[in-house]
Parts: C-alpha cells; sequence; structure tokens
C-alpha cells in the first residue's frame, strides 16, 4: 500500500486541476484511502502528480521496426549504450532502440502505456513476442485492415455482414485490440507499383471498390462491433504537397462514425509541388474543430535523425526517390506492406520547417485538448524519447518564438505559427499525453487518478524550464510499483497486453480455409496467434 | 544504397510472372520452393501456374534447377559483380564495353534480353543464394543485386530475396536484431551490444583465439568452419546442444543430447521471408529441450555473484 501525500494533482479526466491531494493505492490500483503502517508514503508536496503517459500512436514492435533496426547499425553505434546489470537488460537506445531499452525508455519518461499501431496479421506472432520483450508498459496493439484482399473482395461484392465477421475473426486471429487503416487501397495497388491518390476512383485491380468505401466500411464495421478504440487511419496521400483536400474528404467520409486521425501533421499541407508547399493546419483544424467524432494525434517533427517507417509501400518508394539513401520494403502477402527510409529533418530545409510548424500548430489550433494527442509518430516524426522537446514548445510561446527565428524566412510565410500565442497548460498536458489517449483507446482503467483505475502515476520536480521537467520524472509508479526514481530503473515489472475479442460467427472459418489454402503460403491453423502464448494478457470480451 | 525491397512469399506466388534465381540450386537445396512458392505454385494472380511464369537462373555451373528453367545464364566463376553492374548500366541505358561484357561469360545480348524481361515483367522476384554471397565480392554482390531491384521499381514491381537456410537462422537474426538491435557478429562483453562483422563474427573471434569457452546450438561449425577456428575449438572447453552426434560433439567437451525441435519440443521457426511459424510437436522425446537445458545451465550460473559490468564500464554515450 503506498499514499503520495501533498502533491499537486492533474487528473483531467477527474476534473482535477492542480489540487494539492493525497493519491492512495492499494493492489496495483488506486483507492479511496489506505491505513496503517504498511503505507509506504511518498512526500510528494512541491510535486506535480499525472496519470502515466498514453502513447496512442507508436512503432515500437514487430517486422517492420525490426526491418528497420537491421538496416541501421550506424544508428545503434551512435546509440545510447543500455548495460546490462542484475536489474536490466542489455541493449541499443537510439531511433529504433531494442525491445528492453524501449520499455525502460518510455518508463523513464513517464509513460505507462503503448499502443503499436500498425501489425500485419500474418506477422502478429513476432509483434507480440516483441512485446512480451518490452518491459514495464503495457500494451495494446493496432491490425492493418485496409488492404487486406479478403476485406476488399467482400467490399467489391457487397458483401457487408460477411466482412464483419472477417474483420472481428481476423483481430482475434492477430490478438489485437483496434482496427487500423493504411493508406486505403494503396498499398493493395502498391502491390503492383500503383497507388491509390483519389478517394472517389477505383482501387486498381478492382472494379467498384474505392477508398472511399473501404474507409466508410471499416469505420462502420468498427462502431458496428462496439470496438473500444475507433477506426485509426493514416489517410491517402501522406505527405504530399496539397494533400488536405484528401484529408478533409477522408473526414467528410467519416462523418457519422467515430475515427482517429492518425498522425495528422503529414497530411495537413497546402501547394502544388515540394517548391509551394505550405500549411494547411488552420483549415484542418477547423474543420476537425466542428466535428466532434474525430480525434487526432499530432505526429509532430522534430528536426534531426530520424527512421521513417509506414506500411505505407508507395510513398516510401518516393522518398526513396527523393532522398536516394536506403529504401527497405516489404510487402505482405494479401493483406498489407510496408516501406523503410531513413531521413533526416533539417531546420534549414523550408519542406521540414513547415512540417514542424504544421505539428504545432494543429496542437495549438485544435480546440479540445480531449481530441488532439502528443505523437510524434516514432520513429517518423522524431523518437518518442523527444516528447518532451514538443510539451516544451508547446508551453512556452516566447520559446516557440525563439526556435522561429532560426527557420528559413521562406518558411515563415508558408505557417500560421508565428500568430499563435497559446500556451498549454499542465492540465492540458495531461490531456493531450495521459487522459485523452486514454479515453480515445478506451481504456477506463488508464489516464486517470480514480479509484479502480491502475495504478500507474508519474510524479514530476516542478521546474520553469519544461523540457527538463517533462524529461526526468521523480518518480513514475507502473501498477503501485515504484519503477523509476530520480532517473534510475528501480524494478522492472513485466507490462500486460491489451486485447479485444469481438464476436464473431464461428462459420466464418468455413468460408475463409479454401481462400487460406489458395492466396497464403501458411496453413489456415498456423495463422491465429495462439492465446497460450500472451501470458497475463488482459482479454476483453465484446458482446 | 542499401536496404532491401522484399515481400512474403506468398507475394511471389500470388503475382510473380519472372522468377529468377541467382547462384542458387534450388531444386536441390530448397526442394519445396517450387512447389510451394514460386514456379509450379498457382496463385492469385497467376492462376495458370508454371505456364504464366517464366524462370531464369544464373549460376557458374549446370545444376539440377537448369532442367527446370526457361532461361540458364552461365556467368564466368568469380564475374557476378561486373554482370549486376552491367544490367544496372543497361537498365539507365548508360554505355557498357562490349569487350569487358565478353569476360563476364555472357553476350550483351543475353544481358540486354534480360534487362527487357526485367522491365516488362508484371511482378518479378530476384532470389540469390551462396553462390553470389559468399564467391568473390561477397557482400558487395549482394549491395549488387539489392540495388538493382530497388531501381527496377522505377519501371516495373521488383523483389528480392536471399536464399536463406540452415534450419532457422532467420529466426536467430530476428531475435538478434530485436534484443540487440544488430543481426549477427554482437559482442557483449563490455555488458551492451557491439557490432562488427569481421570482427565479431564466429570465425574471426575463433580465428583469434580470443573466447576461452563456446557454446553451440543449432549449428556444425566442425563440419564447416576453417581449420584453425575448429582447432581452437578443440582447444577451449566446447558445449554442443544437439539432437544428433555432430562433427563439432566430436571435438567438444561436452554434448548434450536434446530433443528436435519441431519433432519433438514446440517452438517458432522464422521462414526466409522472415513468417513466424509455430512448431508442433508430435512425438515425445526422452531428451530435454534445447530451452530447458539452457534454463537450467542458467539457473546454476545465476548463483554465482553477478557479474555488473555496469560498475566500471565506460561507454561511449551518444
Amino acid at each position: 500500500m503506498l499514499r503520495i501525500s501533498g502533491g499537486r494533482v492533474y487528473d483531467p479526466a477527474n476534473g482535477i486541476q492542480g489540487e494539492v491531494k493525497d493519491i492512495c493505492i492499494a493492489d496495483g490500483r488506486i483507492v479511496n484511502d489506505v491505513q496503517g503502517a504498511a503505507v509506504r508514503t511518498i512526500p510528494a508536496s512541491g510535486m506535480v502528480v499525472f496519470p502515466g503517459g498514453v502513447d496512442v500512436h507508436t512503432h515500437v514492435a514487430g517486422a517492420a521496426l525490426n526491418f528497420a533496426r537491421g538496416m541501421t547499425p550506424e544508428n545503434h553505434r551512435a546509440a545510447a549504450k543500455f548495460i546490462h546489470s542484475p536489474l536490466l537488460r542489455a541493449g541499443t537506445g537510439g531511433i529504433t532502440p531494442t525491445t528492453f531499452a524501449t520499455g525502460y525508455l518510455y518508463a523513464g519518461m513517464g509513460y505507462t502505456t503503448v499502443n503499436e499501431a500498425a501489425v500485419p496479421i500474418l506477422s502478429a506472432r513476432h509483434t507480440h513476442e516483441e512485446l512480451r520483450d518490452t518491459p514495464i508498459v503495457d500494451k495494446s496493439s493496432c491490425v492493418l485492415m485496409a488492404n487486406n484482399e479478403i476485406l476488399l473482395d467482400l467490399f467489391e461484392e457487397g458483401e457487408t455482414e460477411r466482412a464483419r465477421d472477417v474483420l472481428a475473426w481476423l483481430i482475434w486471429a492477430a490478438k489485437g485490440y483496434g482496427v487500423k487503416a493504411v493508406n486505403p487501397g494503396g498499398v493493395a495497388a502498391w502491390k503492383w507499383g500503383k497507388d491509390a491518390k483519389v478517394l472517389s476512383d477505383p482501387v486498381h485491380g478492382y472494379g467498384k471498390v474505392t477508398p472511399a468505401i473501404i474507409i466508410a466500411q471499416l469505420a462502420a464495421i468498427v462502431d458496428h462491433l462496439r470496438l473500444p478504440h475507433p477506426l485509426h487511419i493514416h489517410c491517402n496521400n501522406l505527405g504530399v504537397p496539397g494533400n488536405v483536400s484528401t484529408t478533409l474528404e477522408t473526414m467528410r467520409v467519416l462523418e457519422g462514425h467515430r475515427a482517429h486521425m492518425a498522425h495528422l501533421q503529414f497530411h495537413a499541407y497546402g501547394g502544388d509541388d515540394w517548391t509551394t508547399l505550405r500549411s494547411e493546419a488552420a483549415a484542418v483544424a477547423e474543420y476537425f474543430n466542428a466535428h466532434p467524432n474525430l480525434t487526432a494525434d499530432a505526429g509532430a517533427i522534430l528536426f534531426g535523425n530520424s527512421v521513417t517507417i509506414t506500411a505505407d509501400g508507395p510513398w516510401q518508394h518516393l522518398l526513396y526517390q527523393l532522398t536516394g539513401r536506403k529504401w527497405g520494403n516489404l510487402d505482405v502477402e494479401n493483406e498489407t506492406g510496408c516501406g523503410i527510409v531513413p531521413y533526416v529533418y533539417k531546420g534549414s530545409n523550408v519542406v521540414n520547417a513547415v512540417q514542424w510548424a504544421v505539428g504545432l500548430e494543429l496542437l495549438l489550433l485544435i480546440d479540445d485538448p480531449w481530441r488532439i494527442f502528443l505523437t510524434t509518430d516514432h520513429p517518423n516524426g522524431a523518437c518518442f524519447w523527444r516528447y518532451p522537446e514538443v510539451i516544451h514548445l508547446l508551453m512556452d510561446a516566447s520559446f516557440r518564438r525563439e526556435c522561429l527565428r532560426k527557420l528559413p524566412s521562406r518558411a515563415l510565410k508558408r505557417i500560421v505559427l508565428p500568430d499563435v500565442d497559446r500556451e498549454y497548460t499542465l492540465s492540458e498536458i495531461a490531456t493531450i499525453t495521459s487522459a485523452g489517449p486514454a479515453r480515445a483507446l478506451g481504456m477506463p482503467r488508464k489516464g486517470h487518478l480514480g479509484p479502480g483505475a491502475d495504478a500507474d502515476v508519474t510524479i514530476y520536480n516542478e521546474s520553469p524550464d519544461r523540457g527538463l521537467m517533462f524529461r526526468h520524472p521523480r518518480y513514475v509508479l507502473k501498477g503501485g510499483e515504484v519503477v523509476v526514481e530520480e532517473g534510475d530503473i528501480r524494478k522492472v515489472v513485466d507490462g500486460r497486453e491489451l486485447i479485444v475479442r469481438p464476436a464473431y460467427d464461428e462459420n466464418i472459418e468455413e468460408y475463409l480455409r479454401p481462400l487460406f489454402e489458395q492466396y497464403y503460403t501458411v496453413a489456415f491453423e498456423n495463422y491465429p496467434v495462439e492465446q497460450e502464448r500472451l501470458e497475463g494478457a488482459d482479454i476483453r470480451e465484446l458482446g | 544504397m542499401g536496404g532491401k525491397v522484399t515481400c512474403t512469399l506468398g507475394e511471389v506466388k500470388n503475382r510473380a510472372d519472372l522468377i529468377i534465381y541467382w547462384g542458387g540450386n534450388p531444386a536441390d537445396c530448397h526442394p519445396l520452393h517450387f512447389s510451394r512458392y514460386t514456379l509450379n505454385a498457382k496463385g492469385k494472380h497467376v492462376p495458370q501456374g508454371r505456364k504464366g511464369r517464366t524462370m531464369v537462373l544464373v549460376d557458374v555451373r549446370e545444376t539440377p534447377s537448369v532442367r527446370f528453367s526457361d532461361i540458364f545464364l552461365q556467368v564466368r566463376p568469380g564475374k557476378d559483380f561486373e554482370v549486376v553492374t552491367t544490367l544496372r548500366a543497361l537498365l539507365k541505358n548508360r554505355p557498357v564495353d562490349e569487350a569487358r561484357v565478353a569476360e563476364t561469360g555472357l553476350t550483351l545480348e543475353q544481358l540486354q534480353n534480360l534487362v527487357d524481361r526485367m522491365k516488362n515483367a508484371r511482378f518479378g522476384v530476384l532470389f540469390f543464394g551462396m553462390g553470389l554471397t559468399m564467391t568473390r565480392g561477397k557482400h558487395m554482390n549482394s549491395a549488387a543485386v539489392l540495388t538493382l531491384v530497388a531501381e527496377l521499381n522505377a519501371f516495373t514491381k521488383f523483389v528480392s530475396m536471399p536464399m536463406r537456410g540452415h534450419g532457422n537462422v532467420t529466426g536467430a537474426d530476428v531475435v538478434m536484431r530485436w534484443t540487440t538491435g544488430f543481426p549477427f557478429g554482437v559482442n557483449l562483453s563490455r555488458g551492451y551490444p557491439r557490432f562488427n562483422p569481421g570482427e565479431f563474427s564466429t570465425i574471426d573471434v575463433l580465428v583469434r583465439g580470443d573466447n576461452d569457452a563456446a557454446l553451440i546450438l543449432g549449428a556444425d561449425p566442425g563440419a564447416t568452419m576453417p581449420q584453425p577456428a575448429i582447432d581452437h575449438l578443440a582447444r577451449i572447453p566446447t558445449i554442443v546442444l544437439d539432437p544428433k552426434l555432430t562433427h563439432t560433439s566430436r571435438l567438444a567437451r561436452v554434448h548434450i543430447t536434446t530433443a528436435t525441435t519441431g519433432i519433438s519440443a514446440p517452438g517458432t521457426a522464422y521462414r526466409m521471408d522472415e513468417i513466424p511459424l509455430p512448431l508442433k510437436p508430435i512425438l515425445k522425446s526422452p531428451y530435454p529441450t534445447d530451452e530447458e537445458v539452457i534454463r537450467r545451465i542458467y539457473e546454476k550460473v545465476k548463483v554465482k555473484p553477478a557479474w555488473s559490468p555496469a560498475a566500471y564500464a565506460k561507454v561511449p554515450c551518444a
């Protein structure tokens, strides 16, 4: 039992904004009160108490990330080293940290739950093996569906009900949590070296199915199955000048359904080509503010080294042609693809400068912190362990202006950031890093400090230097255990996996089996991830 | 230059109309490759199977694979890099010296024909084996074919894949990457992973005599490695875990017989395209599994006072 005493508590989900109060913990959960001699007290007066961070969109495990690790040994050589000790496993940090280092780095920053945002079902077994080796943090994952050819064929034939059962079966086969759509139709077209640029045009190889149909169908199915997390969508035309029209059209297609717009920064550009690219964050924010069915994460970029990893194969081919650097591509039969291109964002580059501004503009121009969340689409825009830099930029307008002065003057004409004076409050930061993403993910025990919540708590030394404050929490508690104290990992607990089991008609297997034998190269029986592999998983059955 | 443009084997089965094998003999070494994934498989977009596909074989000698191929290109030994480079030049319409092309054992016409086929394929795939990666040029040959395939994507869909074998070598590579960041040749003696092929790869460590013990799992270096490496294994305490007595067992101090994974022990194997497959035992074995043996050794080692390099290591910080 534990009492965090005298801290200033920010618990936006329960309407608590900086009140000095005690937080009590018993059996890994938050409780109203604890009594007796066995209670350890953490004195927190003068400190700031947050619910543990929740990352709604990150890439920390699986075939694509592991491909990227293998492709960039030079990054690991330059990265921070993790030395093994009786407590810790060895590893490397940096841009694509090893699994154990990933757990230590997230916990060290006060994050206790992460959502791996792109899992192909065929290699989901691998993703879960990596997630099991990612300690401390709890983990959920989104399964890639928008280019699944069995689903696309069903949409083509208008078989919505069967598609619903197939999708539910696939989520359970992958032991996933949510549904991810990446460049709907575009990755399927990429299997022939094509893309899907226009939402209303049929997907290459199909007669009727368009990206708009895929988006609408998936969003409807996710709502119908009452999945805790809405459709998680990476729009078509990521990163392309002028893609704002595609993004707005996607949001219009989603009207009437819940949806989470992933890494919105990469989808809010105007202009006709790279020389005229400009920010359209204001237009996106205006539409978004008026449509409460949507949530989004920022996908902010920060200047420096990154590795871009996405299921969006055609975009990565374009980026390879632009950079002339390494290119990894991995198409996954009948399901999805992935591309990997190392990239350096430079402050002196006008396009990168605009991208930097767009991420911050979206975070500042979207009014409701309950609907826009802090991410960098790790490792695409920047590494997750750089989130404190973004927090600093959001909380300090004068620091932002200082950074703006370093940008090329040509970039300043294409952004609106210089005119934005808003500064985030601590309560708003707690919302975009924890309470909001937990609510969007549909995790009732995460992101708040009310009775019954998981005792995932981060305690900061308050400091006017917000970057420093958020980089080094004083204490981090996971499930009631003190895992980080003054920057050191003190205890390594296992994180749980969060899994959803939607209801489906068991007979769907009889429909799927022959298709598998025809199109796949693994046996139908070997396709689903065995439940026994996921020890201690938290499985939510949906009726 | 760098990276890899690849896919899972089902993509090849469902789409490939041009299949190139380079420096390998799949008919003997990967006997199910043709029927399951490539030539004879009927795919979603290649319903006619073998008739819908063209197979090109590039090798230095005639092997049993030749009779499966539509086109056989016999390269002079050690000239693979030159051939790949010529193909890259032709792809970009750059001038090539016909006399130097002739040194490769192939004609300009043959290579131009291959480039045309590659560019006009609907979906092409290039599988490359040890005849390319372990002969003159070695990793430069691999880099050259990977680059050729990446560049082909400006014209059509093209992918490549190394023809890996030897049981679960891909699985070892995959697990090493997520635990250390590197695929092989990793040295953990400073308490954190360092990668340097040529310095920390097994043969180099053994030949220099750097290690004073060896634990060998699922491999038989005594049969394949150079003699100085084998001599060192015989000199030091070598422990072998294997279901069978191997050449290495004969020179080892200790051989522990283990259950055969996939037959009498469960586990996971990664296919050459890095798709993990569950292994389900069909028989019981009187022998312990590899995992159990390692676990028991580890329990004993753990009793010793912890060796914690963290206490005194000096780390170059980034």
